[in-house]
């Protein structure tokens, strides 16, 4: 009989660890060094080229911020809220789409899935048109109905609400396509024994299809809400965290550090929001990447330059950085 | 308890349902000769079978032959297209699966996997708001019955196949059922375990005494379970007998080749009808038939000519008189018996021998290419219609026996 290999010989043996080394390396430069120099960058003051090591205190002035508990609340808000309605709508409507009774299913789950593939900006423009006060087709059949309208975006009281519908309607799609592959998955026989059980729709449903879909349920929970956490794109586009601070979240909030050249007040941010995404997407923003303060950023911009807060203490004592922006 | 009663029932799978269906289903048919009208698949007809109150009737047949589809819609999980079916005086072709008073068993247990054993009897039960204290009665006598009190608090998961089918059971009988309705229950089961559990279904039948409506592929298990049993081809009956009454007197030759292991020798002969004397004549040895089967025949004016004649491997005598002439393939020793393939008239014929029966030094005897000597007794042939396939002594009359 020949031996069989433990698993010991197999991770001591040096070959196995060559193997590993194309992933490791890719793993390495593109995760793991950025995660640490954040980590890094996020105890100095940086401005691309020298980093000054000041401790905490960038994380000081974040948490100092007037703005950053409410960044943070509606981050909270937005991310729960679309994660929630995302995981109990496209439950339904998955239910809906998977039943023998709705007839062109196909196409309607091609329907469903179809604002997924569209881009988050286009999304965000088309809706912000739609939702004008005036001229956006909503509000246009609304006033078929006798109502004045809604003003979705500008109200600071809904524009938050607004823009999670928006997300809320482009994200949904995967979420049902979760579900109907989570639906897909159990076994007919199930539905058959509780029919011949005595269940009826409701407690077919929420005896036998719940229980089983409690894998998919997480999958949609965990991955909504990561993504409404990172959410960044949609909002930006249809608010830019306005009116007021009303839509602000931590990716606006990330964008716009960036966007005026706080790298050394962004990482604690990223940091603490995971949102290593929203960063570099500020970093993209071309203005943002080229300039080194919030002078030349609003010199690019060809607006009048303002006074730049020559410290660290004048920005903590001064209106938030990206407010300066026009 | 209730007796069962279907009319003439018949199902058409529609030519309008999804084509991914229709494929899978076709597969799932394995190319059985199902005829295809207009209006679709037509995967069960002419069904007409009255099953007694607590009988144990076993539907079986090859796979895509109906017996499923037929389980199925006594349980309300396939629509009748036509035909009648009673669950004892009611009509229920349109009454909802949970209406019927039927508890079924599935192939693949069907077992909830997120709820205990004990919440997989009780389910039923719960649903029809039975007092918990009679929930909990019921539910351990059944596991008692089926010997799976200790598992009652595990998951279906943390339960062996043999396990997981008593709980399946259980599940069924806990309710009581009119109708116990079982869809291969064994069929996932090892060899041993199958044969255990066989055995277990039968004690069970004595204790719970319900209507059983059992369908398999397994002929043993038809054979041993069935009161009667229904045999199925392409979705018609094509008989209907007791044990015995299919075995002694197969309707076709297809009834004969699914029942009896190994399976029935057949062979090419010609009828010889010598005045009122009927003959069967094989490799120019005319062999007589017993005064019953010349009755039959006669009563039923069976032309002489050529048929099929047919004998099972066991009832092949072989001794020094016998007037065929075999010349052996191939030996198969099973222990307390030997099964012998030979060549007789140019045709594998394969012969049961009892060890018992054969000389100590037998081994020297059926050696590759020695030459056997071996007599069919006129009685024990089977005499089929080379056209119709159909039994040329009892004819239809064999189709619907022991009702």
């Amino acid at each position: 009989m020949t031996k069989r290999p433990s698993n010991k010989n197999l991770t001591t043996k040096p070959y196995s660890y060559w193997l590993m080394t194309p992933g490791l390396a890719i793993y390495i430069v593109i995760f793991a060094i950025p995660t640490l120099a954040s980590f890094y960058f996020a105890l100095t003051r940086w401005d691309l080229i020298n980093a000054e090591f000041i401790g905490l205190e960038n994380f000081k002035t974040f948490f100092t911020q007037r703005n950053t508990s409410i960044a943070l609340g509606h981050t909270f808000i937005y991310a729960f809220g679309t994660s929630l309605s995302k995981v109990v709508f496209a439950l339904l409507i998955a239910v809906g789409l998977s039943s023998k009774y709705v007839r062109s299913r196909t196409y309607l789950k091609s329907l469903v899935y179809f604002p997924t593939m569209l881009s988050a900006v286009a999304v965000g423009i088309t809706f912000t048109a739609l939702m004008h006060p005036t001229t956006g087709l909503f509000n246009q059949v609304l006033r078929l109905f006798g109502s004045d309208g809604v003003k979705w975006l500008t109200d600071s009281d809904i524009a938050l609400y607004s823009v999670m519908f928006v997300d809320f309607w482009k994200g949904v799609g995967t979420s049902t396509v979760i579900y109907l592959a989570g639906l897909g998955a159990i076994p007919k026989d199930y539905y058959e024994a509780a029919d011949l059980d005595g269940a009826g729709p409701i407690q077919r449903f929420f005896r036998v299809t719940l229980p089983l879909m409690v894998p998919s349920i997480n999958s949609v929970l965990t991955l909504s809400l990561i993504g409404g956490l990172k959410s960044y794109e949609l909002l930006w586009t249809m608010t830019e965290g306005g009116p007021g601070y009303s839509t602000e979240i931590l990716g606006t909030v990330t964008y716009k550090l960036f966007a005026h050249g706080n790298y050394f007040t962004a990482p604690p941010l990223s940091t603490f929001a995971a949102a290593a995404d929203e960063a570099k997407g500020g970093c993209k923003h071309p203005q943002g990447l080229r300039c080194g303060s919030v002078e030349t950023c609003r010199k690019a911009d060809g607006r009048p330059a303002a006074a730049r807060p020559a410290n660290a203490e004048a920005r903590r004592s001064g209106p938030m950085l990206w407010q300066l922006s026009p | 308890m209730a007796a069962v009663t279907l009319k003439n029932v018949k199902k058409i799978y529609p030519n309008y349902e999804n084509k991914n269906k229709k494929k899978k289903q076709k597969k799932e048919e394995g190319g059985a000769n199902l005829q295809i009208t207009e209006q679709g698949v037509v995967a069960v007809q002419e069904f007409s079978l009255d099953i007694a109150d607590k009988e144990f009737i076993v539907l079986v047949g090859p796979s895509g032959c109906g017996k499923s589809t037929t389980l199925r819609m006594i349980a309300g999980l396939e629509e009748i297209t036509e035909g009648e079916l009673y669950i004892g005086e009611d009509l229920v072709n349109h009454v909802a699966p949970k209406d019927r008073d039927i508890a079924m068993v599935f192939q693949n247990y069907a077992l909830y996997p997120h709820m205990t054993v004990y919440d997989n009897m009780a389910f039923s039960l719960k649903l029809k708001k039975t007092p918990k204290d009679e929930i909990d009665r019921k539910v351990r006598e059944a596991a008692e019955i089926l010997d799976i009190t200790q598992y009652l608090s595990r998951k279906p998961k943390a339960l062996s196949g043999g396990q997981r089918q008593r709980v399946a059971i259980g599940r069924a009988i806990v309710r009581e059922p009119r109708v116990l309705l079982m869809d291969e229950p064994l069929s996932n089961l090892d060899a041993k375990l199958r044969n255990q559990m066989r055995a277990e279904i039968i004690k069970l039948r004595q204790r719970i005494n319900t209507t059983f409506v059992y369908v398999t592929h397994d002929q043993t298990e038809a054979m041993t379970l069935g009161d009667r049993i229904v045999i199925m081809k392409d979705g018609f009956i094509q008989q209907i007998g007791t044990p015995q009454q299919v075995f002694n007197h197969p309707a076709n030759l297809f009834v004969v080749g699914f029942i009896g292991s190994p399976q029935m020798n057949f062979f090419d002969a010609q009828l010889s009808l010598d005045g009122e004397r009927y003959a069967v004549l094989f490799e120019g040895v005319a062999i007589d038939l017993p005064e019953e089967m010349q009755q039959k025949l006669r009563e039923r004016k069976v032309p002489a000519g050529p048929i099929t004649a047919g004998i099972r491997p066991e009832h092949i005598e072989h001794r020094a008189d016998g007037e065929i002439t075999a010349q052996v393939d191939v030996s198969e020793m099973m222990g307390s018996e030997i099964h012998l393939h030979a060549t007789v008239a140019r045709k594998d014929t394969v012969v049961r021998i009892p060890i018992t029966d054969l000389p100590a030094d037998y081994e020297a005897h059926i050696r590759t290419g020695s030459t056997l000597q071996l007599h069919f007794p006129g009685g024990l042939l089977h005499l089929f219609d080379k056209q119709t396939t159909l039994n040329l002594i009892w004819g239809d009359e064999a189709r619907h026996t022991g009702a």
